[in-house]
């Protein structure tokens, strides 16, 4: 098992696209609490924050994209072809010789990943946090280690979400798009809670009841029912991708 | 008519090729003979326009390939893989192929006829085995008719009955005056086929020539290749 | 003549193409109705223009898969370049064609979010502005090479970079390629000039590369 986890975060970590999941993921959110460094100044000063709690955490958002492209490029980078020589030919006839049984596979790519975004998501937000701190300190109250636990745990879903839709559909570009657009200042699916309140258990928003207190959500929800309620999406679209990739032909 | 004259070329860093000349003749197959990584791909893609020469020059009767007006109703070129991508028909792949050369659709039917893939015309390029592959990059060639073939490693995936129908058609290709230059690392296939052999090694043409003459006075065309090229005929792995 | 014709077929048998426009239109009819629903008593402009502001993703994919198409497994980059050799006027006309079969696309999309939100007068200017959106994808995509890495840049920037910077006052966001969906006079300088100037970046590339 460890060989195999092994050889998965190899792959993974070998790939150019994953650097750039990794780059990006890392450095945005602190860049930007840098670079906002003045405006928030004059936003506590004029008292426009209402909860500054959230502060650091609201930040930590824009790294998402890193998890996201992670989660994707590792499941999409099997199907895309290594060779003009043979039509077809993927890296995943090369995995599949080498680890035919397809759940152990599974197992090991998906513990890779998570070993690598949940690594990603402490230094983010150590980082994000951590500068916070530093430039804000004396208005911004330390985060409670149940909020950092609960972003983390929110990027680590995140890359798991993409990852088991990019399953699903085998192609990088939709979930790509999907999450991405998705992830937006006014996300489609923020959007969606303004028509239905069912919205608000879509597993973005939800998600985000774990470590934010201050948005306007339509439906107030426990951080750890919030939690669960996003384990639980990830859980059905990785087992219906588990499925699919027990079923098909490689 | 193919002329290379002098054309060298660095990747990486690395000279990959160095002042390499030579010609292919019509009514003639050229057989272009070199170990892996000697150079054959690389000196093809230069002369087909894909790629540029750092100095020197290749053409084609006479004129660099990125002048040809219509080139594919001159020189018609099989390189790695189909050509063609996955999710298009054979057919649709052959007729916006035709049509930038401003031949009629009903080429397509025709050229796949000759490279016996009729019946798999509305099957997607991603679908076809290696051998069918070549045979659709193959029937891409011989699109616009054309006076020239250019063939990098032609019977690599081909079965016996196709190898045996490659050679056949290059060498009635040649018999109607057409210019053939293949490229290939099979002597004991060369040898059978060709008039002429051009020898590369190392970026480096090491021997030109009719094939008796590049034969010289080894025994076989192999024994030659091993003696120029340097390399053990057995190695022990 | 013969080159546009290519070009076209090429783009019309190109399956995740009509895939992608079929999808974004119904995005955009999805997002049309849940505007309308959400906030009834919002002016007009914005209802009439923000689905467009998510649903040019499917331009940007759109862009994005016919100019990587190319350089997927098989090769069809070398049949492209063997074809039609000089590079200079092949890409020309590759974005006028790409133009042209988006161009329909893209007033659909446009009307069906403007007309709802009685904006019928934006519908020129999103179409133009959706289709040079897929010319700038496509630029960007054909020196990148590939789908994946060029659809993360064309995303990041249009849906977290440009927010971003957008929401700090004043500084350089009023100059971003996707200005004009939100602004569309002010804006549309700005899309023209960033799809020319990919347009001539891709162009030089695409000459100056071994292919
Ligand atoms: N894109 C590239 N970047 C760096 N080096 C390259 C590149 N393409 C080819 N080479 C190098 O150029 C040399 C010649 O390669 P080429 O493909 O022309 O060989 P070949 O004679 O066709 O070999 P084979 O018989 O294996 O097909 C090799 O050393 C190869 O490593
Ligand atoms: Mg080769």
């Amino acid at each position: 098992m460890v060989s195999r986890v092994r050889a998965e975060l190899r792959k993974l970590l070998g790939l150019p696209t994953a650097w750039v999941g990794l780059v990006l993921g890392t450095l945005t959110a602190p860049a930007i609490v840098l670079l906002n460094a003045p405006y928030t100044r004059r936003a506590i000063a004029a008292g426009t924050l209402t909860d500054t709690s959230d502060l650091g955490l609201r930040d930590l958002g824009v790294g998402l994209i890193g998890p996201m492209v992670l989660g994707v490029i590792a499941v999409s980078s099997e199907y895309t072809s290594t060779s003009q020589h043979a039509p077809g030919a993927r890296q995943l006839t090369a995995t599949l010789t080498a680890v035919p049984d397809r759940l152990r596979l599974l197992v090991a790519k998906t513990a890779a990943l998570v070993l690598v975004v949940a690594a990603q998501a402490a230094v983010a937000a150590t980082a994000t946090l951590g500068l916070t701190q530093v430039l804000h300190g004396d208005h911004v109250p330390a985060p409670a280690p149940a909020r950092v636990a609960g972003a983390i745990l929110y990027w680590t879903l995140t890359a798991l979400l993409a990852y088991a839709i990019t399953l699903i559909t085998r192609n990088g570009i939709v979930p790509l798009t999907l999450l991405v657009i998705n992830s937006t200042v006014v996300s489609v699916s923020y959007l969606l809670t303004k028509i239905t309140d069912l919205a608000s258990y879509l597993p973005d928003i939800v998600g985000a009841q774990m470590f934010i207190r201050d948005a306007d959500f339509p439906v107030e929800i426990a951080p750890l029912t919030a939690g669960l309620v996003m384990t639980a999406w990830v859980a059905v679209l990785l087992a219906i991708g588990a499925v699919l990739f027990q079923r098909r032909d490689a | 008519m193919i002329t290379v004259d002098r054309v060298s070329k660095t990747r990486s860093r690395t000279r990959i090729l160095h002042d390499v000349t030579f010609e292919a003749r019509p009514g003639r197959v050229t057989g272009f003979l070199g170990p892996n990584g000697a150079g054959k791909t690389s000196t093809l893609r230069i002369l087909l326009g894909l790629d540029r020469p750092e100095s020197g020059a290749a053409l084609i009767c006479g004129r660099p390939y990125r002048k040809l007006d219509r080139p594919l109703t001159t020189i018609g070129a099989l390189l790695d893989g189909s050509g063609a991508h996955r999710a298009r028909t054979a057919r649709a792949h052959l007729r916006w192929v035709a049509a930038s050369n401003g031949l009629p659709d009903s080429r397509a039917d025709e050229v796949l006829e000759i490279v016996g893939l009729t019946g798999d015309a509305r099957k997607r390029a991603g679908r076809f085995s290696l051998g069918m592959s070549r045979r659709l990059g193959l029937a891409t060639a011989l699109l616009g008719d054309p006076e020239v073939l250019v063939l990098d490693e032609p019977v690599n995936g081909l079965d016996p009955v196709g190898i045996r129908w490659m050679r056949e058609f290059l060498r009635n290709s040649a018999a109607q005056g057409r210019t053939v230059l293949l490229s290939s690392h099979l002597m004991s296939e060369l040898a059978e086929i060709a008039d002429d052999v051009i020898v590369i090694d190392k970026g480096r043409i090491v021997a030109r020539g009719s094939l008796a003459e590049v034969t010289g006075d080894h025994r076989t065309l192999e024994d030659a290749f091993f003696a120029l090229t340097a390399t053990e005929a057995v190695r022990p792995w | 003549m013969n080159v546009a014709r290519a070009e076209l077929r090429k783009l019309l048998t190109l399956p995740s193409l009509r895939l992608t426009a079929l999808l974004t239109w119904a995005a955009t009819l999805l997002l049309a109705y849940a505007y309308a629903y959400a906030d009834r008593d919002a002016p007009l402009g914005d209802a009439a223009l923000a689905p467009l502001g998510y649903t040019q993703a499917g331009f940007l994919v759109l862009g994005v898969l016919a100019a990587a198409s190319e350089y997927e497994e098989g090769g069809q980059i070398h049949t492209t370049l063997l074809a039609m050799p000089r590079r200079l006027p092949l890409h020309v006309v590759k974005a006028l064609t790409l133009g042209a079969v988006t161009l329909p696309v893209a007033a659909v999309t446009a009307a069906t979010s403007t007309l709802p939100a009685g904006g019928a007068t934006w519908t020129p200017a999103a179409t133009a502005y959706l289709t040079l959106t897929t010319l700038l994808a496509a630029a960007v995509a054909g020196v990148v090479r590939r789908a994946v890495p060029a659809a993360i840049l064309l995303l990041g920037l249009y849906f977290i970079v440009g927010p971003l910077l957008r929401a700090r006052p004043g500084g350089i966001a009023a100059y971003l390629p996707d200005t004009a969906a939100l602004d569309p006079p002010r804006g549309a300088a700005a899309t023209v000039a960033w799809t020319a100037a990919a347009l001539a970046l891709a162009a030089l590339t695409f000459h100056r590369r071994d292919a």
